[in-house]
């Protein structure tokens, strides 16, 4: 029901401009639906409304240096997927907290005290290949 | 039964009708009962003052924005160095703070304090 309403339109952008306009487009329907979220899964006593506004825009920012039309239109689908699954409940409480609550302020493997003598090389090395 | 009876005696009085005189104002009742409004629900217009301090601390809490720079005529990607996507950010705070629902259109405008201020002032449901 949640996701027939938001649906997007798959044909693909025409240019840039138009991917823009489909990310904020995107934003907006998000951040619209954080009352709904914070309320199916109960986080008053852990976030703010504006804090999940600033993690979402943070994760679309992650992806803002692409240019490619069609490739935003891939993120933004799986985005729009991702949002569907929040809404219709299909997370759970700790998905939530552990992917968009914590994940910027005190996951464990960012948090300062936990491995602080482990060298940059092993940190990167967790994060990534390329580095 | 009753009716019977009222509509049996009004059409035997006869009541002095009193003849409204041709200058004088259409109001009938003095002028301070009609612009205080107290029992309407389209008076309980925002105090500009009100809708200039609630915007001003929105975008001061905002985490990038440095709450110094922040005054009622600061342009959001010029001043304060914010892009787009923070824009938008700030004006679904703004639809958060004051119970709104600004369409797209409009929310591609607002891009200073100024008009973010004209648009929630002007705007009806605004609260």
């Amino acid at each position: 029901m949640a996701f027939a309403m938001r649906v997007k339109v798959p044909p693909n952008s025409a240019n840039l401009q138009e991917a823009r306009h489909r990310t904020f487009d995107f934003f907006r329907a998000a951040c619209r639906s954080i009352p709904s979220i914070m309320d199916i899964y109960n986080l008053y006593d852990v976030v703010n409304p504006s804090q999940l506004r600033s993690t979402i825009a943070a994760e679309i920012r992650k992806n803002a240096h692409i240019t490619n039309p069609k490739v935003i239109d891939m993120l933004l689908f799986k985005a729009m997927e991702e949002l569907s699954n929040i809404t219709e409940h299909a997370k759970q409480r700790h998905h939530i907290i552990g992917q968009y609550v914590v994940g910027n302020q005190g996951l464990v493997q960012d948090a300062a005290n936990k491995d602080e003598n482990v060298s940059n090389f092993l940190k990167n090395f967790y994060k990534s290949n390329y580095f | 039964m009753a009716w019977a009876l009222r509509s049996a005696i009004l059409g035997h009085l006869r009541v002095p009708v009193a003849v409204v005189a041709a200058n004088r104002s259409s109001l009938l009742a003095p002028l301070w009962t009609t612009t205080v409004r107290s029992m309407s629900s389209h008076d309980d217009h925002l105090e500009k003052t009100q809708v200039i301090d609630r915007i001003l601390d929105i975008v001061k809490s905002f985490p990038k924005v440095d709450p110094s720079k922040v005054t009622p005529e600061v342009h959001f990607q010029k001043d304060l160095g914010l892009d787009s996507l923070d824009n938008v950010e700030i004006i679904m705070a703004i639809e958060e703070e004051f119970k709104l629902e600004i369409p797209d259109k409009e929310a591609d405008k607002i891009d200073s304090c100024a008009l973010a201020i004209e648009y929630v002032y002007n705007h009806p449901m605004a609260s």
